[in-house]
């Protein structure tokens, strides 16, 4: 709780940021120190359409802007002007793409490795897919076509529209070893992606590039996008009149910057021994009706997949489910000879084998049937960077995405349907069964609460006794000098149990599973692991659409927020993991409504507090704060209880960062926030009889630009009651 | 540790405000806030009086305590009977890490510790009482702000003696 020594004590101290007293004095233009200028391999080039296009997440408005904020409930739980304490605290279903919970939802995915055979490759690559099979599959697989019935740890039956799954190469989201800590405890020995493609093959670079999990390039994106929207703020400033005059208590909409830095925030998960969202769930294994010996292709690279070169660490269980797929070539092969190799495929390997039939010539935006395939929406940061980058030094104007002929999407999205909803998940619902019936189970049960006191009481060597090496003890499953537990140990069965069934919506198992695993690392002194259980713990219990009372709340939740944050920073160095669970902690509190998003708050602040974040991320997180203090209503027509005092400030906080920043058009939108919002209270310039603050928030107002049409506006409705309303 | 504090009127005016440092353990009595706290402090004591009108309905004493956070500030609040705020941000100069030994009970270096509540209670009810006979001021009206140099010196003495 202790913030760090000799800081000014209202805000952790920016790297290098000049201590300026803010009076109304227009800030001189140096002063701004947005990333984009300060990094020499961002050189801001011409833009064509097609790189705007790339900016599309952030330009235009989605329609959801414009809708009021899902989760916030008329009730305050646990203060003076709340009904019954933890009524209000019920969640409203989510359907809005940047909810955080949608966003939970499709970022902690199931992953499906693609292997493929080289003549696959080719194919692919006669499409225009340079990266291969996998790289086709993407964007499909982000939505799966229909609806997807999981079947939970009781039996009960839930349909989900929205299903997802994420496609990867094999070996993706692998960070290469030793960079792991360097890379996360300090930005600055950070070698930039541009820098270390030339030492590194470009196939690997590329494959680097798409695991996400550092906090500077997510800042450095987001900074990207933001210069992008300076540039042209015309059409954003028309956006943002569009949709912002719904209402101004309205004003918690998630800005789309913070929505991205979300999202590469949980984009490219990495590959880590602590969490296996990202291990493969499956893996695709695929060949082409080129090849010329099938059977033995495909032997192959299952041996490359499972004990080859291509295996992965030793941490991630192997025991995943392969997938066999035969790429048919519609334009150069024979049918009959697929279809005949495709029945030997399906007697060597059984059920979980498919024949995607493509045409393998390249289709182009003018031919009769062609359709944009969807751009993937859960691209890692570096990829996403070095995507601008390439369609800026390109020189043509129009948006060259690559396009699919029909009949190939259609297959596509059979293929990916059927998979998933006959093999993907049938499988993991097995595994989840079978773990909890065989390893979880066991430990909620009598006999585990037993086996747990006599590890506690220390017969033997105990983790307890065996304070510093924490290494020996016969039921010590962690292996403290690697820091992984093996896969076949019931402490990470357990937790891909519970990712499992985190992956499969089913947040009660994985609640409850977590939860018995954060003493078990905590016993074994596996930080890491320890942290992410945590994390996890305290992000499902949130998920589970059920009312916490507050008095819970503090126990549970905070105390698991506060664990995970605790040993991600201190005890394993890693911001990124505090930062996440930090991040969504605040998000999901924020949606319970009442007392709730005064934690959530507490939380954003104390992300700032421990500067997790980069430059870009500190406004975000700001806004973000004040968002959360809006989102709690208040009682009756003095609106008691409400938070919008508060939230203002916090918006004047953002303003201020913004500008420093060099982003004069979030300041603007920061600062029209926070005068509707001073113009809801009470007394309306209760703030301007303040002398200091009165004359700083002039100060801000007078640094940020004013649209010409404003200037009219203000000329002709001088009348009061237009004010703010 | 340094204080300011702020007499708020009913409409979230300023009516009378002071700054000043701690007296005690050789402290020379004047508040060491870094530049931008003259406009933050007045900021976090306004967004303050979201949780003051929350807080005030919640028991009936008029010294509710410490009730905000602000980072490192510390929001104790006192409410006079006519709806008038008293507000007290205290800053701890320093995290107590450094004075562990001399400091570790001071009020200095705990701002939520019993004995901190104690002395700004006194010191809110010393201020209460030359409050309560300022304003029976005649030519006193409701939310004027008060400039009487009687009046802040007898807040500065307050300050001196409990905080």
């Amino acid at each position: 709780m202790t913030p760090p020594k000799n800081d000014p004590p209202f805000e952790p101290p920016e790297p290098s940021r000049t201590p300026s007293g803010r009076l109304p004095k227009t800030r001189l233009s140096t002063d701004t120190q947005s990333i984009a200028s300060s990094t020499s391999t961002l050189p801001y080039r011409n833009t064509n359409a097609s790189v705007s296009s790339l900016f599309a997440s952030t330009s235009t408005p989605t329609g959801s802007r414009s809708s009021s904020p899902s989760g916030t409930s008329r009730k305050i739980s646990s203060s003076v002007f709340g009904g019954t304490p933890g009524e209000g605290n019920r969640l409203t279903p989510s359907d809005r793409a940047e909810d955080p919970r949608n966003l939970i939802l499709h970022s902690f995915v199931a992953h499906i490795a693609v292997h493929t055979s080289i003549d696959t490759k080719e194919l692919v690559k006669d499409k225009g897919f340079d990266g291969g099979l996998w790289e086709l599959l993407r964007p499909f697989g982000e939505r799966i076509q229909g609806r997807v019935t999981i079947r939970d740890s009781v039996g009960a039956g839930k349909t989900w529209d929205d299903f997802a799954v994420r496609f990867v190469q094999l070996g993706d989201g692998l960070e290469p070893p030793g960079a792991v800590l360097g890379s996360r405890r300090n930005r600055e020995e950070k070698v930039l992606p541009g820098n270390a493609n030339k030492t590194i093959p470009d196939s690997l670079a590329a494959q680097r590039s798409r695991t996400g999990g550092d906090i500077s390039h997510i800042e450095n994106l987001v900074d990207r996008h933001l210069t992008h929207a300076e540039q042209y703020p015309t059409m954003d400033g028309e956006d943002y009149l569009n949709f912002k005059d719904v209402k101004p208590g309205n004003a918690d909409t998630t800005s789309p910057f913070y929505t991205l830095y979300l999202r590469r925030l949980l984009s490219g998960l990495p590959l880590v021994p602590h969490e296996t969202f990202s291990h493969p769930v499956a893996c695709i294994i695929a060949i082409s009706s080129r090849n010329t010996s099938p059977i033995e292709t495909l032997r192959k690279l299952y041996d490359e997949s499972s004990h080859g070169d291509k295996r992965l660490p030793l941490w991630v269980n192997n025991d995943y489910l392969r997938y066999y797929v035969l790429v048919h070539d519609e334009e150069r092969d024979d049918i009959t000879k697929s279809m005949a190799l495709f029945e030997q495929m399906k007697r060597h390997f059984g059920l979980h084998c498919h024949l995607l039939r493509l045409r393998s010539s390249q289709c182009i935006a003018s031919d009769d049937d062609s359709v944009q395939i969807p751009r993937p929406e859960w691209l890692a940061a570096p990829e996403e960077i070095s995507e601008i980058h390439r369609r800026e030094s390109q020189e043509d104007i129009e948006d060259s995405y690559p396009c699919l002929y029909e009949s190939d999407t259609t297959a596509i999205k059979t293929f990916i349907r059927e998979m998933v909803t006959q093999s993907v998940v049938p499988s993991m619902e097995r595994n989840v069964a079978t773990w909890n019936d065989q390893i979880a189970s066991r430990r909620r049960g009598m006999a585990g609460r037993l086996l747990k006191i006599s590890k506690w009481t220390g017969f033997g060597s105990s983790s307890r006794s065996s304070s510093s090496n924490g290494m020996g003890g016969s039921n010590n499953n962690y292996d403290a000098l690697q820091g992984f537990y093996r896969p076949d140990a019931p402490e990470a069965l357990m937790r891909k149990l519970a990712d499992y069934a985190f992956m499969l919506r089913d947040w009660k198992l994985a609640q409850s599973t977590y939860d018995l695993l954060r003493s078990d690392f905590n016993n074994d002194k596996a930080w890491k692991y320890h942290a992410a259980a945590n994390e996890m713990a305290a992000i499902s219990t949130l998920l589970i659409p059920q009312a916490i009372n507050s008095k819970t709340r503090a126990e549970t939740v905070d105390q698991m927020l506060e664990t995970a944050s605790y040993s991600y920073i201190t005890r394993c160095g890693s911001s990124y993991g505090a930062l996440r669970a930090l991040a969504l902690g605040m998000e999901l509190l924020r949606l319970r409504g009442g007392s709730a998003t005064d934690d959530a708050a507490r939380w954003g602040i104390r992300l700032l507090d421990q500067k997790l974040v980069g430059v870009v991320g500190d406004a975000l997180i700001k806004e973000r704060i004040s968002a959360c203090y809006a989102s709690k209503v208040g009682s009756g027509s003095g609106k008691w209880g409400a938070r919008i005092r508060k939230s203002a400030l916090w918006r004047v906080l953002a303003a201020d960062a913004w500008l420093t920043l060099g982003k004069p058009q979030q300041a603007k939108l920061c600062l029209d926030d926070a005068d509707a919002k001073y113009g809801e209270l009470a007394w309306k310039d209760g703030l301007q009889s303040w002398e200091n603050a009165g004359a700083f928030l002039a100060g801000l107002r007078n640094e940020v630009p004013v649209l010409p049409d404003e200037i009219e506006e203000e000329n002709s409705t001088l009348s009061p009651q237009l004010e703010f309303e | 540790m340094s204080y300011y504090f702020a007499i708020i009127g009913t409409q979230d005016n300023p009516l009378f405000e002071y700054e000043f440092g701690t007296a005690k353990q050789g402290g020379d009595g004047i508040a060491r806030f870094p530049e931008q706290a003259r406009h933050m402090n007045q900021f976090i004591v306004h967004s303050s009086l979201d949780i003051v009108e929350e807080v005030q309905w919640g028991h009936g004493q008029m010294y509710l305590k410490c009730i905000d956070r602000f980072y490192n500030n510390y929001v104790s609040c006192w409410m006079t009977g006519g709806n008038v705020k008293f507000l007290l941000l205290h800053a701890p100069s320093q995290p107590a890490s450094s004075t562990t030994t001399r400091a570790s009970t001071s009020i200095a270096a705990n701002p939520t510790s019993p004995q901190t509540e104690e002395a700004i209670k006194q010191f809110f009810t010393e201020v209460y009482e030359n409050w309560v006979k300022t304003i029976m001021n005649p030519f006193y009206q409701v939310n004027m702000p008060v400039r009487s140099p009687v009046f802040r010196s007898r807040v500065a003495a307050a300050g001196k003696k409990y905080l």
